[in-house]
């Protein structure tokens, strides 16, 4: 793997990183201060932002500068607009946004609010998983000093830009990271995600204009400003650029988060970073981008990581959480594990994705024990067929149903087996899972 | 049903559009017709309007659309030859041009999908359920869905009978959380009691902290309920719904006249009063109090030999020996020559007597020379700024465009006190004027009752059975203006007849020579 540059985590090696002092002294607030004093024109920013060719870090993978040009006309709609950062970052396997949150925070605030200056946007909000202690605590004591110190609130560093940063705690719902269901939980209902149209850029939180952005996209924003497109374009490929961060688990030697290029190799990145499959096993299958991206087996290692390439091989970028799978790991088992959170995380409001979720949970869970029935295989497809894709009001349908149709695909040599021998021969060897209905 | 013969200036909570303002359409395609359609609405209530049956679970006409359930799918494409999807009509913007397939195989197919998750955990008790015959679960599955389930895994066992206060019952399995109950009361009512409550497969629908459900509109969430999860306490398994006979009608029990349903078991005995859809009066509801009014009219015949104790049936005069049984046609001839003896009788009439009976009562007093009144009790304490008036005469307003009268109780039986002789004509007559002030009156007055019930009063010489509201046909007026229709859904007990009819053959008798 050739030397690349990074960014992303340059500044958290440096002691009390999150703090203000720390922050400066590494060139913090320059580029809002770049922004605000050259002056660049709220267009120029989002100019700036789609010339980057910055795409959204959630697992879309929209183009940002896209996104904030949907926001209406400022002279033909008066309606205050507002900002959403989805820091509600819950994905099994993805752990990236914690990382910037609990060490480079203001990294995030300065972000903010060039967000909201390009966007015209008077707040920004910022819906942090509720689990996420240290993040809180830490992105409010940001907030709190970049105020006090005149970057948050009125008048920012002596001009007419205002803008104010709020946070809020979520209360532990995978569901409120979905845009909608976060503005809903914003606005302090259930998170039940609306229907699309009205999107939220016609209407969002407070039924006024919004722009509900990650973590990680808004955090690239000040770089991008500060250095110009051209130099994020000399990063990634020419349609995935910059560096992303890749959060890995599973089965390897070397498991966290790493800023790396777009365009490696899922081999590169297990072999080079991760440090390879631990105990010397083999892999098996590996999720490339968080469990609700399809499974892909060990024959697919050598996809490109960037959105197109990894959507071209039959799965999705998502959020970039690799979950490696060694050869000992039984997909039946993996299976029940993950619909198990899509059954306790679904939101109950559409059909397909309340019952579907379950019934595909209690089927997994079954044939992970042994007791499934040769016609289960057949009627997983069936069903998850049935949820996704586009049938339901979000996307949490979708995130069941996709790694359930790419495991039966790719393995449905051990589902049958499993169906054969009544029992799972790679089942683990310690205490079986708790029964079913758990967590908190 | 409804015409506005006297407009006026409504106090109705939902004013009817003026005819002139009729909405700007566009133009859409439905299953091959062109068709108008309202652009504000959803795509579903264009289809509604052209008679496409668009299976719906949470949408609601008379409720904001939150496309949930996503059992409305139709195939739709931009224009013609466009590439079409599927997607849930009640969510969906009506665009100009635009091609709607309800019946294409993707359609269905989506649908059947849908169905079969709703089932997953559907208990499947339909013999045991008063939905059953008229439960949308049970009439779209048997059009789109399969037959049979695919499914071996345990149902979701849940609470099967949670009270949710006097009125309503849930059963947590049936519920398919379509939340058509949480809008009604956060969008009707403006009174939010009940949510959602838990995530995902362990939803249920709850109030907070389990405190009983209040208000007087509680029974409008039963009838919404796309399955049997929500049943009315007093109908529980009172009836199965396909012995029901339906009869358009119109509520008494307040003077907005709401537009319902008599639902009576195999023709004769009244189990239910449902809200019926008019634009211009209720909407599609109707109060608990008009909705649970059933006693007045399903009082129970007397005992055996007797006279007073319940219904009163036929003619009834006070012989030597008390009230006695006598022909109706005795009977009439007694009373005109009673009423004519008279020099000023007094005519009172109920405010449940419709606009048929009132003209045949005018009648009869024009013959007497005199004017008739009719019972004005004050207003009640139901009054609200959703349905109820809190004036009890139901049809105050045909009435008063009658140019009768009204006259409060207390004053009425001042004059009663002193009058020579009185017709007391309708149902509840005696009730509105109280049965017990009338006991009371033990002056020479004589006093002929024509009334549903049988009250043993002193003064009374003479008394007729009249029909309850929901035995007779004819039209009140509601406070509106708003014309309510009544018709006979359940036959009137032997010797009861038309009051207009009888009212008629007592001004005949008043006319012809006195038979004495």
């Amino acid at each position: 793997m050739k030397e690349f540059q990074r960014y992303l985590l340059d500044r958290i090696a440096a002691a009390n990183s999150h703090t203000l002092a720390v922050y400066r002294q590494q060139g913090g607030y320059k580029a809002i201060e770049k922004v605000l004093k050259t002056p660049l024109k709220p267009e120029d920013v989002i100019t700036v932002m789609k010339d980057s060719g910055l795409r959204g870090r959630g697992g879309a993978g929209f183009p940002t500068g896209m996104k904030w040009s949907f926001m209406p006309d400022v002279a033909k709609d008066p309606r205050p607009r507002y900002l959403a950062v989805n820091a509600d970052e819950s994905e099994p396997g993805t752990c990236k946004d914690r990382v910037l949150m609990e060490r480079d925070p203001h990294g995030l605030v300065e972000g903010c609010l060039i967000a909201c200056y390009a966007m015209r946007a008077k707040a920004a909000y910022i819906y942090v998983r509720g689990e996420y202690r240290l993040s809180y605590d830490r992105l409010q004591a940001a907030i709190d000093e970049a105020r006090a110190a005149g970057l948050v609130g009125k008048n920012i560093l002596g001009t007419d830009f205002s803008c104010d940063i709020w946070m809020h705690k979520g209360a532990g719902a995978y569901i409120c990271g979905e845009e909608t269901g976060l503005m809903e939980s914003l606005e302090g209902k259930r998170g039940h995600p609306r229907p699309k149209p009205p999107f939220p850029a016609g209407s969002g939180l407070w039924k006024s204009p919004t722009t509900v952005n990650n973590v990680e996209t808004i955090f690239n924003a000040p770089f991008i400003v500060e250095r110009g497109a051209e130099w994020f374009k000399s990063m990634g490929v020419p349609k995935s650029t910059g560096n992303f961060l890749c959060g890995i688990s599973g089965h390897v030697n070397k498991p966290g988060v790493y800023e790396l290029p777009f365009g490696l190799t899922a081999r590169q990145i297990l072999d080079e970073v991760a440090g390879g499959i631990w105990k010397g096993r083999k892999l098996k299958a590996f999720f490339p981008g968080g469990s609700s991206t399809g499974l892909m087996p060990a024959s697919a290692i050598d996809v490109v990581m960037d959105h197109d390439s990894v959507k071209a091989a039959g799965s999705m970028f998502g959020t970039a959480a690799m979950i490696f799978l060694d050869e000992t790991a039984s997909i039946p088992q993996v299976m029940d594990v993950t619909l198990r959170f899509y059954d306790h995380e679904s939101c109950g409001q559409c059909s397909q994705c309340r019952e579907g979720t379950q019934w595909l949970h209690q089927m997994f869970h079954r044939i992970a024990r042994g007791k499934g029935k040769r016609e289960d295989i057949d009627l997983l497809v069936s069903l998850a067929n049935g949820m996704a894709p586009g049938k339901t009001i979000c996307a949490l349908a979708d995130a069941a149903a996709i790694p359930t149709l790419a495991a039966v695909k790719h393995f449905r040599a051990e589902f049958e087996q499993c169906v054969e021998l009544g029992r799972d021969p790679l089942a683990p060897t310690h205490a079986p899972a708790p029964e079913l209905q758990g967590a908190h | 049903m409804s015409q506005t013969p006297n407009p006026a200036p409504s106090s109705s909570p939902n004013p009817a559009p003026a005819p002139a303002a009729k909405p700007a359409t566009i133009k859409i395609q439905v299953d091959g017709r062109e068709v108008e359609a309202d652009p504000k609405q959803p795509l579903i209530r264009a289809c509604h309007d052209q008679g496409v049956d668009v299976p719906m679970y949470c949408y609601h006409p008379g409720l904001s659309p939150v496309g949930s359930c996503r059992i409305c799918q139709v195939e739709v494409a931009a224009g013609p030859g466009q590439p079409s999807r599927v997607v849930a009509a009640c969510r969906t913007p009506v665009s100009p041009g635009m091609v709607v397939q309800t019946d294409t195989p993707k359609a269905h197919e989506t649908r059947r999908e849908c169905l079969e998750f709703l089932l997953k955990n559907h208990p499947l008790d339909c013999p045991i359920c008063d939905k059953a015959g008229e439960c949308d679960l049970q009439d779209y599955s048997f059009n789109e869905g399969q037959g049979k389930g695919r499914s071996s895994e345990p149902r979701r066992k849940l609470e099967k009978r949670k009270s949710l206060g006097d009125v309503i019952v849930l059963d947590e399995e049936r519920c398919i959380l379509c939340s058509r109950c949480v809008r009604f009361f956060q969008e009707v009512t403006h009174k939010p009691q009940l949510t959602v409550s838990g995530l995902g497969s362990r939803s249920t629908i709850a109030t907070f902290a389990d405190k009983p459900l209040s208000g007087n509109y509680q029974g409008n969430i039963a009838d919404i309920c796309p399955v049997g999860a929500l049943t009315l306490k007093p109908f529980r398994f009172q009836a199965r719904v396909w012995n029901l006979s339906k009869t358009l009608s119109t509520c008494a029990e307040c003077s907005r006249g709401c537009s319902i349903t008599v639902e009576a078991l195999r023709g004769k005995e009244v189990k239910r009063f449902r809200p019926r859809y008019n634009p211009q009066v209720n909407q599609h509801w109707m109060c608990d109090v008009g909705r649970f009014a059933y006693a007045p009219v399903t009082q129970p015949l007397p005992p055996e030999g007797s006279i007073v104790g319940g219904r009163l049936i036929g003619a009834t005069i006070r012989g030597y020996n008390g009230l006695e049984r006598v022909e109706l046609e005795s009977a009439l001839a007694e009373i005109a020559d009673l009423l004519r003896a008279s020099s000023k009788p007094l005519v009172l009439l109920s405010p449940f007597v419709t606009q048929e009976e009132a003209r045949a009562a005018l009648e009869l007093c024009a013959s007497l020379g005199v004017a008739p009144r009719f019972v004005s009790p004050a207003p009640n304490n139901l009054k609200d700024d959703l349905l109820h008036t809190g004036d009890p005469c139901p049809n105050r307003r045909g009435l008063s465009d009658l140019g009768i009268a009204p006259i409060e109780p207390a004053a009425a039986l001042t004059e009663l006190a002193s009058a020579s002789a009185a017709l007391l004509v309708g149902e509840r007559v005696q009730a509105l004027l109280g049965v017990a002030e009338l006991a009371k009156l033990t002056t020479a007055a004589r006093l002929v009752v024509l009334d549903v019930v049988a009250h043993d009063l002193a003064a009374l010489d003479a008394a007729l059975g009249v029909p309850t509201h929901v035995e007779k046909s004819g039209q009140w007026i509601n406070v509106d203006g708003h014309v309510g229709v009544l018709n006979v859904a359940v036959p009137a007990p032997a010797g009861v007849a038309p009051l207009d009819r009888t009212l008629r053959e007592l001004l005949e008798h008043c006319r012809a020579p006195a038979a004495r």
